[in-house]
């Protein structure tokens, strides 16, 4: 008996012990490892496995941060969000259907076959061919017909203008493989680009193993080895970065934020970006379609609130066209619907909304389940009743797709930097059953989006997505909740990451200090 | 004429018996030290349950996105508030009632299961090896995991929760109760009982049962630890309480993202859950250990 009150004494004393002393204690510990000598290996904690190492074949961020380092682009965005040619040397445009693309010279893949004319067609073709099922076959879908004019030249026609033509060649998912590779071996396992990185190894659910290009065109990395290692909790990879064993980490939690900052060994670079997570009903249902339904949920929604919450991490717009997307214009900023609770009320009492309880449907992954449950809170204020459904991220995406929801949150990256490529697959009626799982249907809109896709006049196309993204907000088709602000943690002993807007980043050019 | 006299002269002195076992235990259990103990915290935990309203002065669903994230001893919330700016005490308390109503419930309905298949299974020789294959087959499985296949058919909700650990309680008390009937029915009074012309359902009821009220009392308050420390586990998981129910375990699962500049979120409910498993076994320990075993309740 007495060892039982030794042993409670113990624990509680303990217990109270580390709640009194907890975050102090934390920040503190911080500078342990990762000064001093440059490790050869340099290591990025990711928290999920590729799905697969080729471009074509792939649709996700866990892969494409790899295949970003071992394939390149025809064009790509820069820091400051504009377009410049990558492999290619230039391009001209004698009609708005013609693209005729010159390429680089003297380029080779890693299994020292020549970058040229026929490897981008053979990649294009293979990216839109129907048999290939290409997840992101889409991004050619206006091509009509690849010509190899010569060795280093490429004519691309289109069905008809299309627009976002360029921003659709710098999307990671059109980086060009070798034609001998492909042909020889599977490169979702076995990856032969032409970027600054070579493939050696990759361990599924462990760790993909990248080394320096030595005949890049552009100088051979300083990095000699490159680690993608998977850890599944971003507390464990952040608790990694700070005692040396990682190098690098991005996609930092609005909670983790703080224990981040606090670390001595570690330098944060954050960047206002192009990801966007908004809230939407399901439009397939008149009763949630009703425009008096969707003003009370959008005058319901305190977003000031909610991305305050978010510690500096999210960017607050009404805009559904972000602000670092080509086709935003400040005036969108305050076009939605304002937050008025009262309003809000109102139109509950009057329509009788709060007699059928609505099912929220939600992801469990990162803000995911902030939104939720702020959400749920803020709709019950208004009368509401809610409830929230949470799942595993791909039983998410396919409920979401199946319309088996009342309300939903949904995001979007916007690698392409561009308007029509956000619209289009997210709100165009055409893509209902599709990519466009909140099923908004709304000619007036998809006319407006249409033309902004038919035609290679920039300024027109700026004007057409701006009178789109009005009418979306009149029309309360989607409430957006922020958009991101990408981030990344550096070990202080290197620089020169390159962080991009679409929360995609650079390391061919990190060296030590 | 003799028997009847017989049997009432016996009923007259098994009541007497009774009253002084149930005084005799109760004396022997507060000389326990640390089984007072966690009469004590139970009975607050009752307490502050049954007083809720009376003694927060939060709602505990109420966000308030402004002041989220407080610490310990903050103006107007002493234990602090969560991220969502919710007030962690009110939060405890309230979650203290749901902590022992599902394990109440939880417990009741497994010991009607378990007492009845028990009872069927000890009296019945032919229904004993069906009844007792049925209860190793719900034994043979991991009892979180058994609770887990049941909510997978039946949904995420505490009443469900509830519902899947009466069903895992189910075997270890028809055990139980089985081996008490099995001892006792032998006894020479119950053959009597039956010559007398008894229904079986009588002796059962009347009989039996009584006799196996201690193991079955001290099985009942450990079982509670077990039930609420699985209605946490399970809300933890995502499979028991839903948000914004505050609900012990969920407030654990909800507050380890904010463990570096919160730790209060999960250290609290995480005390709470271990002070009051740790009661209810310290009592079941001291009754077990209260409870005569050479006492015959005739």
């Amino acid at each position: 008996m007495k060892k039982n009150w030794l042993l409670l004494f113990t624990i509680i004393t303990a217990l109270l012990l580390s709640a009194c002393g907890g975050s102090n204690k934390a920040n503190n510990e911080a500078s342990g490892g990762g000064k001093a000598k440059i490790p050869d290996t340099f290591t990025y904690a990711s928290l999920t496995d590729p799905v697969g190492l080729s471009p074509i074949m792939t649709n996700d961020s866990a892969s494409s941060n790899v295949t970003q380092h071992v394939y390149e682009t025809l064009f790509k965005r820069d820091e400051k969000n504009e377009i410049q040619p990558l492999l290619a040397e230039s391009y001209e445009n004698p009609d708005p259907n013609t693209w005729i693309i010159k390429l680089k010279k003297g380029i080779k893949f890693h299994d020292g076959t020549d970058f040229n004319a026929e490897a981008v067609k053979y990649t294009f073709d293979k990216l839109r061919d129907p048999k290939t099922a290409a997840p992101r076959a889409s991004l050619l879908a206006s091509v009509d017909t690849i010509k190899v004019v010569d060795d280093y030249t490429v004519e691309i026609k289109t069905k008809n203008p299309y627009g976002p033509f360029l921003a659709a060649l710098s999307h990671s998912n059109a980086a060009i493989v070798s034609p001998t590779a492909d042909k020889k071996q599977d490169l979702m396992k076995q990856p032969v680009g032409t970027g600054p990185f070579k493939f050696v190894s990759w361990t599924p659910g462990d760790q993909v193993v990248l080394e320096a290009n030595p005949d890049y065109r552009d100088g051979a990395p300083a990095l000699k080895k490159l680690v993608f290692k998977v850890v599944p909790e971003i507390s464990t990879a952040i608790s990694m970065l700070q005692a040396g064993e990682v190098q690098f980490i991005d996609r930092i939690p609005s909670e983790q934020l703080s224990r981040v900052e606090g670390m001595k060994n570690v330098t944060i670079e954050k960047k206002q970006g192009t990801p966007e997570y908004y809230l939407t009903v399901n439009h397939s249902k008149p009763e949630f379609a009703n425009p008096e339904f969707k003003k009370a949920i959008a005058s319901a929604i305190d977003r000031d609130a909610f991305v305050a919450k978010l510690k500096g991490l999210g960017v607050r717009s009404d805009s559904i066209i972000g602000p670092q997307v080509f086709g935003y214009k400040e005036s969108a900023d305050k076009a939605g619907t304002p937050f008025d609770l009262k309003k809000a009320k109102e139109l509950v009492k009057k329509n009788g909304f709060d007699k059928r309880p609505l099912k929220l449907l939600t992801s469990n992954k990162g803000n995911y389940v902030l939104m939720a449950e702020v959400v749920q809170a803020q709709l019950e204020e208004a009368g509401f009743k809610v409830e929230i459904e949470t799942m595993e991220w791909a039983a998410f995406l396919d409920t979401a797709r199946a319309g088996k929801f009342d309300l939903t949150f949904l995001s979007w990256s916007n690698v392409t930097g561009d308007g029509s490529e956000m619209l289009y697959p997210n709100f165009h009626s055409a893509n209902i059953g599709n990519s466009n799982f909140a099923q908004y249907n709304n000619p007036a809109f998809d006319k407006l989006v249409d033309e902004s896709r038919t035609t290679t006049d920039q300024a027109k196309r700026l004007d057409y997505l701006n009178q789109a993204n009005e009418v979306m907000l009149k029309d309360d088709g989607a409430i957006i909740m922020y958009h991101d602000v990408v981030t990344a943690a550096l070990n202080n002993s290197y620089k020169g990451l390159k962080l991009y807007a679409n929360g995609t980043w650079d390391l061919s050019k990190v060296t030590g200090k | 004429m003799a028997e009847v006299v017989t049997a009432l002269g016996t009923n007259i002195k098994q009541v007497k018996k009774k009253e002084n076992t149930f005084l005799v235990t109760f004396k022997r259990l507060i000389r326990n030290k640390l089984a007072v103990l966690g009469l004590i915290i139970i009975v607050l935990q009752i307490g502050m349950a049954l007083f809720a309203p009376l003694i927060t002065f939060h709602d505990p669903v109420k966000q308030n996105l402004n002041s989220s994230e407080l610490p310990v001893l903050s103006a107007g919330h002493w234990l602090g508030t969560d991220n969502y700016g919710r007030d962690v005490w009110s939060r405890l308390v309230y979650g203290s009632r749901i902590s022992l109503v599902v394990g109440f419930v939880a417990v009741t309905l497994g010991l009607i299961g378990g007492v009845t298949l028990g009872l069927l299974g000890g009296y019945y020789k032919k229904l004993d090896g069906v009844i007792m294959r049925i209860v190793d087959l719900l034994f043979s499985f991991p009892g979180i995991l058994l609770a887990m296949l049941i909510i997978a058919i039946l949904g995420t909700s505490l009443v469900n929760v509830a519902i899947a650990i009466s069903i895992w309680s189910i075997p270890s008390c028809a055990r139980i109760v089985r081996g008490s009937v099995l001892s006792i029915k032998e006894k020479e009074y119950i053959m009597a009982m039956k010559s007398l012309g008894a229904s079986d359902f009588r002796i059962m009821v009347k009989h039996i049962l009584p006799n196996a009220f201690a193991p079955i009392i001290v099985f009942a308050t450990m079982r509670m630890a077990t039930a609420i420390l699985s209605t946490a586990s399970l809300s933890y998981l995502g499979l028991g309480a839903q948000p914004p129910t505050p609900e012990w375990g969920a407030m654990i699962s909800q507050g380890q993202a904010f463990m570096w500049s919160s730790p209060h979120l999960t250290i609290v409910p995480g005390i709470a859950i271990m002070l009051t498993v740790f009661a209810f076994n310290i009592v079941g320990d001291g009754l077990r250990d209260a409870i005569d075993p050479n006492m015959n309740v005739q």
